[in-house]
């Protein structure tokens, strides 16, 4: 275990234990993630639900259910109070988090083909979507209109995402593009890479937004500076050919990215030295999923059909918990 | 923000109408500080708050005492506040994210121009300038109202003295004078009848220099730029002129007693005058030599950069953009209705104006196609560049692998927290929290339509885009028409009234 060796004196790498798995759904779950105040988790699956789940208790708090096919991804509103869902029944819901009968506030129809992902702005006034019909709809929340459909890539769009300030969005397809599109116009301002294969499966901005962090289908991580289009970093040692893993920035305590993997393991990596630090294992299938929490050195990972659960880790927990 | 990939080749005004935004009949528009808020307010004593970046619909600030029209909005320096004034000659506080009023105001006149004081984020005083009357400091706590001198003691002396009581004591009416604080606050500029400028500090109720502008017409509105650094006249002599503010930025008013201290020896109007020529000094005239037109609501760009006008001539909608040069740089033109107001967005090249019929155009760069987004390794160029080919350029030789050279030391420090500071808003005060934008809060469906989640593919015969015909119809409000559906099938070069709605083939083709 190394410790990210920068000239400064950091205390030792403290690894990350296995809290809890979280069983509650009863196929697949495709995404997971910590809302923004921390106090929620919610994880959707491809039975067609989403469980809200509390962080501290770790218990299930409610389902939300509505959607009439699997969902592939979910997006937490700033303010921790709205959910966006995207599923292959071409629509995307806008939950309301807060509300004990757990309903459906919005239905946001449009696309011509399942949606894949879905990413709120931060101002959350706006939705970003992409999906299967190769288009990037902007949604406005407050009327669910959609505001804009860019003709994005040429096969199905498989991420999206708004950077810090919500005037740019970042598109990762499998045509193996990664574009950069204005989000007030829709226009696009920038191609990343675009090289047929490998297939771009994720794409998100860094927290101050100078940075992407894009992963491809060669088993690969890249984490660029848009604005010069130079790679700057290349983290290794996952497995992922197949299956869009979503990976994120861990800064709580220290920099890292994390990401599933299709071996069935959660890898972490330093971020400045690129060295794998820990690869946490317990899933018994593709860790599809991965979410740190804002405030606490907490990350919750989602795996696939074989498995179905969420497993909690956490660097400041005192035991290890039963699998 | 994302300055660094946006093309710079293109200039940075506006040049076509983007879109336009709908809602009663609006009068008089402010953005907040940083563009993100577009307040509107309205002939029925509403004032509207857009969501610039959805061009949606806020939150709306009704107030049933007042059905008057608004004259003017202003925001408050970090968008905690907003103040109307109306014809009903009230003026209104309102706070923002609450959608509440604070305080009502009645004046003795209709207030034509209302601001509010631009250095704090909970200001209680503003100024006002009624119809026919000297402008105002109104207190707006407590109701009470300072008259400001807007002539030099000496060659009126028939001016009586400021009251700070409410009730006008019989003062001669005045032709309307038009008055804005500067940048921090501590001095009111006022340009009246005679055409001169003067520099008011407020507290004292003094005047403490005059500038004459040449000609000595009447001056119809006098504004800052939004650093603080140019000020604009625009005068009956159907000119704009533009002064160099020499005064410093901050503490001005201090600079401004210690130069009256040194000039004791002087008689007024003539101290008046010198210090004065030490405050302001003009920097350009700008008119229109051809058609020798009026100009209506003229302002800044957010950056200073460029000076816009409107044309005041009824039934022409026609927006003139200089840059600070002096050079005419653009014209644009609107549909037949006359303008009424006109403002710059703080930071992006876009300006709103104001038709008479209430309709508030937005005008923003025409997009053209930045082919050099598609690849990465495109790059544009200026101009053509002789490519002078290799010897062996065209050689066939086995291929060898060509290594991905990545002249970027890949040990480098990357850091991905920092955030860096945005350079237009110099003096954010970051202790003070700004409201950028109201919370968007998704308007539940109606009902029936959450039952239908497939069957949704059939039903959209409707020839649009947007998420959900259904619920459209459902909300008679009278946004149905400020969204375009689909902006692919924009048409950048025509003057647009309605956005036409058109179904994309693709969507057509995959009618199940």
């Amino acid at each position: 275990m190394a410790s990210s060796g920068s000239g400064q004196q950091l205390p030792p790498y403290k690894p990350y234990r296995h809290v809890k798995a979280l069983r509650g759904h009863e196929s697949a779950v495709s995404c997971v993630k910590f809302s923004n105040d921390g106090t929620l988790l919610a994880s959707a699956s491809l039975d067609k639900t989403i469980i809200l789940w509390s962080s501290s208790t770790l218990a299930l708090i409610r389902r939300l259910v509505g959607h009439s096919e699997g969902i592939s991804d979910l997006s937490w509103s700033s303010d921790s109070h709205y959910i966006c869902s995207a599923s292959d029944d071409r629509t995307l819901r806008i939950w309301d988090a807060r509300s004990s009968t757990g309903e459906c506030v919005k239905t946001l129809r449009g696309h011509n083909n399942l949606v894949f992902c879905v990413n709120f702005n931060p101002q959350s006034n706006l939705i970003v979507s992409g999906s299967f019909d190769e288009t990037i709809r902007i949604w406005e929340v407050k009327t669910g209109k959609c505001l804009h459909v860019i003709k994005a890539h040429s096969l199905p769009v498989t991420s999206v995402s708004f950077n810090r300030d919500g005037s740019l969005i970042v598109s990762g397809s499998h045509d193996g593009s990664c574009k950069i599109w204005d989000a007030a116009k829709g226009t696009c301002l920038k191609t990343l890479i675009d090289d047929k294969v490998p297939a771009v499966s994720f794409a998100k901005f860094s927290p101050n937004g100078k940075f992407i962090l894009i992963a491809t289908l060669d088993n690969t991580l890249k984490l660029c500076n848009y604005s010069t289009g130079k790679f700057l970093k290349i983290y290794t040692g996952h497995v992922n050919k197949v299956y869009c893993i979503t990976s994120t920035f861990s800064v709580t305590n220290g920099k890292y990215i994390v990401s599933g993997s299709e071996d069935h393991c959660v890898y972490l990596w330093d971020l400045q030295q690129k060295t794998m630090i820990q690869k946490f294992e317990g899933h018994t299938d593709t860790v599809i999923s991965v979410t740190c929490h804002p405030k606490e050195n907490m990350i919750a990972s989602a795996a696939l059909q074989n498995d179905k659960t969420v497993r909690i880790w956490s660097q400041d927990s005192p035991n290890a918990a039963p699998k | 923000m994302n300055a660094s990939i946006i093309d710079p080749l293109q200039g940075d005004f506006p040049e076509v109408i983007e879109e336009y935004l709908e809602h009663g009949v609006m009068k008089c528009i402010a953005f907040n500080r940083r563009g993100t808020l577009l307040a509107a307010g309205c002939s029925d004593g509403n004032c509207i708050i857009w969501d610039f970046e959805t061009r949606g619909i806020a939150k709306e600030l009704r107030d049933k005492d007042c059905v008057a029209a608004i004259t003017s909005v202003c925001w408050s320096k970090y968008g905690h506040r907003v103040l109307v004034s109306a014809a009903d000659k009230s003026l209104t506080l309102w706070d923002v994210v609450s959608g509440e009023k604070i305080t009502r105001t009645i004046l003795q006149q209709t207030p034509l121009q209302a601001r509010l004081h631009p250095g704090s984020s909970t200001p209680s005083l503003c100024l006002a300038c009624p119809l026919s009357s000297a402008p105002m400091i109104v207190d707006l706590n407590t109701g009470g109202a300072t008259m400001l001198p807007v002539s030099i003691p000496d060659s009126n002396p028939g001016l009586a003295p400021p009251s700070r009581n409410k009730i006008s004591d019989g003062t001669p009416p005045f032709s309307p004078t038009a008055a804005c604080f500067n940048k921090c606050g501590d001095l009111v500029y006022a340009g009246n009848s005679k055409g001169e400028i003067l520099l008011i500090d407020y507290k004292s109720v003094q005047v403490l220099a005059m500038v004459p502008t040449s000609g000595g017409s009447v001056i119809k509105n006098i504004v800052f730029s939004r650093n603080g650094q140019y000020l604009l006249t625009n005068s009956n002599d159907r000119t704009i002129r533009i002064y160099e503010n020499l005064l410093p930025l901050k503490d001005g008013l201090k600079a401004l007693n210690g130069l009256n201290e040194t000039l004791n020896s002087l008689d007024d109007v003539e101290k008046l005058k010198i210090v004065g020529s030490k405050c302001l000094t003009l920097f350009r005239e700008f008119q229109d030599t051809i058609t020798k037109m009026h100009w209506k609501a003229p302002c800044f760009s957010g950056d200073g950069e460029w000076v816009i006008g409107g044309s005041a001539s009824k039934g022409e909608h026609k927006i003139y953009i200089w840059d600070r040069a002096g050079h005419l740089v653009k014209i644009l033109e609107g549909p037949k209705e006359a303008l009424i107001d006109l403002v710059w967005h703080p930071v992006h090249p876009i300006v709103v104006s104001v038709s008479l019929t209430g309709l508030v155009y937005i005008w923003a760069k025409d997009y053209t196609e930045n082919w050099s987004a598609f690849a990465p390794d495109f790059k544009e160029l200026e101009e053509n560049e002789e490519y002078i080919e290799r010897e062996d350029e065209f050689d066939l030789i086995p291929e060898t692998e060509k290594a991905k050279e990545s002249n970027v030391n890949e040990d480098d420090e990357v850091d991905i927290v920092t955030v860096d500071k945005d350079s237009a808003f110099s003096d954010s005060d970051m202790s003070q929290e700004e409201l950028c934008f109201l919370p968007a809060i998704p308007s539940p469906d109606a009902p029936e339509q959450q039952d239908k989640c497939l069957e949704s593919s059939s039903k959209l015969v409707e020839s649009n885009n947007s998420g959900s015909p259904l619920s459209e119809e459902g909300r008679p409000n009278g946004r149905a028409m400020n969204h375009a559906s689909s902006p692919l099938e924009e048409d950048p070069g025509a003057t647009r009234v309605k956005r036409k709605r058109k179904p994309s083939e693709k969507w057509l083709d995959l009618q199940l």
